[in-house]
């Protein structure tokens, strides 16, 4: 009996005859549930990288069996998903794909181009939609599992085309349009949330669904492309992952009531091939949604006019056009619908939807050349602003009065105009993470702009608050109006913070700890208040008076010795702990100590820059 | 090489081939050996005259080359050194021997000329060395490089030293055209027109510029006004049926097409994506695979990756040094850098890297689901009573009892309570009173003692002791006279037996 049939027998016994069981073995518990890497692809009959492309395809990956039959480093799949795959049609379709290969390279073989070129209009193919819905049978589960494939997909979309490492053109630019696509909708809709500029790249991230969606997107520069990375692996990932994307923007572009793929006015598609596919995205979904409202409102083409005019002439009578065809329409009813959806839509916005419409409003921006005009193209009107930059089918030209915002990252900046703030883009960045319009006068043209912090880190979590945080979140306190209390500080002794200056403490944060150090002091005294109360009450009779004189003399001889007694109690705590939870207690102990440790080495690092300067 | 023979020698040759009245009416370049040694022989007899004038050009080899009247002259000089492939030199020694075994004149120049129309692949100089097609090794350690025709030794030149053979270079303009021919261990100069020769060669063009290598083709045979065919055949039947094999053909095509193997409009494209997720609320969490586990999210950047990080968040040089002291899986992965301004951040090398790596986790991993505990550590200790509420105890020094010298090792509290004994290092055994801290009784021995016991029975207050290897039972003297004579019976009439068996 070869080991093929066992291991299929075995699927057939957990499926079928629970007690079946080969003659003279013994096989359940993990030996029967899991199975090693190599005795699935013997079970498959496929070679590696078809196994590995399958597993990639199918989202099985291994798993850990509490005991490990055939050996430590060996890998394990679990039986039900090596089955899973084995009744899967794409494998079937994988094997029809490798014999019609065959036959194309036999015709080549024997000279017949014809036949060959024949053979190569007709090549089987397979969709990725079956295994899409049954990886994610709901749109949510979708969302949760987006943010790989997001940034995947901005980096593909980043990459050259190269044919030794089967990088096509294709798919390089299937990706990026898929990734201005989900940027023109979250652009839409406000989805933005947070933005981080790092060194690796400029992480985003939206909220869709009350989905948390982080991803990556490289900066626009070329990309290395090292040696030691199977680029065939990255490729299968990224065929799943385009599909997803596609499927996901579908959804959300039919959420909106807008069509997908989207069908660009063929100038614009002109301009779509290289930079501003995304702006002629936004453009061309907010013309079809708003259009509709706007007539609603109007009855004529009046706000077309108006709007016409800011964008400038080259697309004005393209709109005129539109809308005209649009006011021939009988389907009043319709768009009457449309609107009411618009309305819905606005008022069904959450309340961090609303904040980010508005924070950027009434301000008009304009792009210099040196800035990364694509993250900002898409970061601006998330965030409700107007923006053009300097270039080809620019909406409006730097010469515009209505700017109230350049943004320009050169170290001086030659011709200005005084109607408008000349400012670095981290500002922008900085504004969307605060949630508030900073003064502008810290990112000024030529200036180091303050430190750019990351939205992702909980400060107080960390236990270390970075200056230009606190200055912010005074900042933002004095714009709510309202007198922040120390941290650490309760809000009953508010004066404290007042009272410490007066005591002479230089720095806020050595302020904070002395404070701190009071306040640790202050429970202690009111443990030992306590502490005495109890022992009153258990001793009621005629030596309590003096019982309570004893131990407080007792008390204050042994308050050096605190210390001491603390550590005690800490021992045998620690031996009367059962093993497992001693374990657990020194292991969340170390990673306390690292913490602390590394909250410990900012502050050093931070007192020997101050006095260096 | 496939030398060309320039026109002007070939025609030469030609001439001398029809007065001697041979029958070749075409000049073969490929000649066998033999039909070119009667050549040579002819050419000898008929040009030995003209000999001796070439032989002077040649010989001396720097010879102005323009200057002369003939072309051969300057062909000779460009074979002898520009091409000394090995065929040529023995096919040009097999003439020489042939040469002189009919014994004729014999002399230098003679032989050149020889050599020079013997093959006519080769129009070169016979070279002064006659050693043949052997390893110049053979010759590395004599004095001489090989024999001339005569038979004679030639000697090896002298070598130079490096120093003037460079400042030679130096001097001599023409030093690039100078090739050191070590078969004949000599120094030959190349002509102008040699070089040009090599330089076309090495840029793939026909050595002689005057020859054209596209000259257009032309048909001597002469297709019109031929009478005869050539071919007598009658026309084959196949020419006028249809062919059965193409029929054959064009039915399986057909067949192809009904059966629709063949299709000739593009298959339709069918739009790519569609509402996959149409109605969630039908999607029922039920299925029968295992549970999905979702690959953890990666971490999300802290402050210290910005490109424009706190000051306090980039290491010191010094810290960066000490990371390469560091194991490689403690070594930070990241190293946070500043750059003061947005146009100033550079490609991240590792992008594709990590991206790499994240599909290798998210393929390869094993997943588990484990619980996260997110609790303060403290809450794991066991509560402990608190010292407050184990009280009364002593907690300051009461009594002090005084009068051992040493160490205490051993103490033991008797029944009553009433009193202790302590056994020292210092050989002495005492009993106190604990109320007031009197020692009632010493004992002294000569080792140090190591341990005192009560009696635990009440009506016999004995003490026992351990002291070096003896255990001593005393009577300590406590009690009413009526237990006093007990305790003294007892030990009185066991006494000798009990010290009998201890020590």
């Amino acid at each position: 009996m070869t080991k093929k049939d066992t291991a299929k027998k075995t699927v057939a016994k957990l499926k079928k005859n629970k007690h079946y069981r080969p003659a003279g073995k013994k096989r359940e518990g993990n030996a029967a549930r899991y199975m090693t890497r190599s005795q699935a692809i013997k079970q498959l009959q496929v070679n590696l990288s078809v196994f590995r492309k399958l597993c990639i395809l199918k989202g099985v990956f291994p798993r850990e069996p509490k005991k490990k039959v055939k050996g430590n480093n060996q890998t394990y799949y679990h039986v039900k998903d090596i089955a899973f795959i084995q009744h899967d049609p794409l494998l079937e379709k994988l094997r029809e794909q490798r014999a019609y290969q065959k036959k194309i390279h036999k015709a080549l073989a024997k000279k017949n181009e014809d036949l060959a070129t024949r053979l190569r209009t007709r090549e089987p193919s397979y969709t990725l939609d079956r295994l899409i819905r049954e990886r994610y049978p709901k749109f949510v589960d979708a969302l949760r599992d987006l943010d790989d494939c997001l940034s995947m997909v901005h980096l593909f979309a980043a990459l050259p085309a190269v044919e030794r490492l089967k990088i096509n053109v294709e798919r390089v630019h299937s990706c990026r349009r898929l990734s201005h696509e989900w940027q023109a909708y979250v652009a839409r809709c406000h989805k933005l949330r947070k933005v981080f500029v790092s060194v690796k790249g400029i992480y985003y991230q939206a909220e869709v669904e009350g989905q948390k969606i982080t991803w990556l997107a490289p900066h626009a520069m070329q990309q290395v492309l090292p040696d030691d990375v199977n680029f065939s692996v990255m490729l299968t990932f990224v065929e799943f992952y385009e599909t997803l994307l596609g499927f996901v923007n579908f959804r959300l572009y039919h959420s909106i009531s807008v069509k997908y793929p989207p069908i660009l006015d063929p100038r614009l598609e002109a301009l779509a091939a290289g930079l501003f596919y995304l702006y002629a995205l936004t453009r061309y979904m907010n013309g079809n949604t708003k259009r509709i409202s706007e007539e609603q409102e109007s009855g004529s083409t009046k706000p077309e006019h108006t709007r016409g005019q800011l964008e400038g002439a080259q697309f004005e009578e393209s709109e005129l056009r539109l809308s005209q065809l649009q006011h021939q329409l009988p389907s009043n009813e319709d768009r009457a619908l449309m609107h009411l959806i618009e309305e819905d839509d606005d008022n069904d916005d959450d309340e961090d939807t609303k904040k980010c419409k508005k924070l950027f409003k009434n301000m008009k921006f304009y792009l210099s050349r040196e800035v990364p005009r694509e993250s900002l193209l898409f970061v601006i009107p998330a965030f409700g602003g107007v923006v053009s930059w300097e270039g080809d089918a620019a909406p409006f030209t730097e010469a515009d009065q209505s700017i109230t915002h350049q943004i320009v990252d050169r170290p001086s900046q030659g011709h200005m105009y005084l109607s408008r703030e000349y400012i670095q883009p981290q500002w922008i960045y900085d504004c969307i993470n605060f949630g508030v319009i900073l003064e502008a006068h810290r990112y000024l043209v030529g200036r180091v702009p303050p430190p750019h912090l990351s939205p992702f880190v909980d400060n107080e979590a960390e236990g270390y608050f970075p200056d230009y945080a606190e200055t912010i979140k005074r900042f933002e306190a004095a714009a709510k109006n309202e007198v922040l209390p120390m941290p650490g500080v309760g809000k009953d002794d508010l004066d404290d913070p007042q009272l410490l200056l007066a005591e002479g403490y230089l720095s806020r944060t050595e302020a904070i700890e002395v404070a701190e150090r009071k306040k640790e002091r202050a429970t202690s005294e009111k443990q030992y208040l306590e502490d005495l109360k109890q022992e009153v009450q258990g001793h009621p009779d005629a030596t309590a008076s003096i019982a309570v004189e004893g131990a407080q003399v007792e008390e204050e001889s042994s308050r050096p010795h605190l210390e001491q007694v603390a550590e005690d109690t800490d021992g045998t705590a620690l031996m009367m702990m059962s093993r497992r939870n001693r374990g657990l207690f020194k292991a969340m102990k170390i990673a306390k100590d690292k913490k602390k440790a590394k909250v410990e080495k900012l502050k050093q690092r931070k007192k020997q820059i101050a006095e260096s300067t | 090489m496939g030398v060309s023979i320039p026109p002007k020698e070939a025609d030469r040759l030609k001439n001398i081939v029809d007065e001697n009245g041979g029958s070749s009416d075409e000049f073969d370049s490929e000649g066998e050996a033999s039909e070119g040694s009667e050549v040579s022989e002819v050419a000898t007899e008929e040009d030995g005259g003209s000999s001796g004038d070439e032989d002077a050009s040649t010989s001396d080899g720097s010879g102005l080359v323009d200057d002369e009247d003939e072309n051969e002259g300057s062909e000779e000089g460009a074979d002898a050194n520009g091409s000394s492939s090995d065929d040529e030199k023995a096919s040009a020694s097999v003439d020489d021997g042939l040469e002189s075994g009919e014994g004729s004149g014999d002399s230098d120049s003679e032989r050149s000329e020889v050599a020079e129309e013997s093959d006519s692949s080769e129009d070169e100089v016979a070279p002064r060395n006659t050693i043949g097609d052997v390893p110049l090794e053979w010759y590395k350690d004599e004095q001489h490089i090989g024999y001339d025709i005569k038979g004679k030794k030639i000697t090896k030149k002298e070598r130079q030293d490096k120093l003037d053979s460079f400042l030679a270079s130096v001097d001599d303009s023409k030093n690039w055209r100078k090739i050191y021919d070590d078969y004949n261990d000599e120094d030959v100069e190349l002509t102008k027109a040699e070089a040009k020769m090599i330089s076309r060669l090495l840029n793939g063009k026909a050595p002689h510029a005057d020859f054209d290598p596209y000259a257009p083709y032309v048909d001597w045979f002469k297709w019109d006004d031929a009478i005869h065919p050539l071919s007598n055949a009658p026309e084959p039947k196949r020419r006028f049926i249809p062919s059965k094999w193409e029929a054959k053909k064009v039915v399986k095509y057909v067949r192809a097409i009904r059966k629709g193997l063949i299709k000739f409009e593009k298959p339709k494209e069918e739009p790519r994506f569609y509402m996959l997720w149409g109605d969630d609320s039908g999607a029922a969490d039920k299925t029968n695979h295992l549970s999905y586990i979702p690959a953890p999210k990666p971490k999300l950047p802290g402050h210290e990756e910005s490109y424009n990080p706190s000051l306090e968040y980039i290491p010191t040089q010094e810290e960066i040094n000490s990371y390469q002291l560091m194991y490689e899986e403690d070594r930070p992965k990241f190293i946070p850098k500043r750059f003061t301004s947005m146009r100033s951040i550079p490609a991240y090398e590792d992008a594709v890297k990590d991206s790499f790596e994240r599909c290798l986790d998210l393929y390869l991993c094993p997943r588990v689901r484990k619980k996260r505990i997110n609790i303060d550590p403290e809450s794991l200790k066991p509560k402990l009573p608190s010292r407050k509420d184990l009280k009364p105890y002593p907690s300051t020094c009461y009594m002090e009892y005084i009068g051992h010298k040493g160490p205490v090792v051993s103490i033991s509290t008797e029944f009553s309570g009433e009193w202790i004994a302590s056994g020292s290092t210092d050989g002495t055994v005492r009993i106190w009173e604990v109320e007031s801290g009197r020692c009632r009784k010493v004992w002294e021995f000569d080792e140090a003692v190591q341990y005192v016991a009560w009696n635990p029975m009440p009506e016999f207050p004995i003490l026992a002791i351990s002291v070096g290897q003896d255990a001593y039972l005393l009577n300590t003297g406590l009690g009413n006279e009526e237990t006093q004579r007990k305790v003294g019976e007892l030990l009185h009439v066991e006494a000798a037996k009990v010290s009998d068996d201890s020590s």
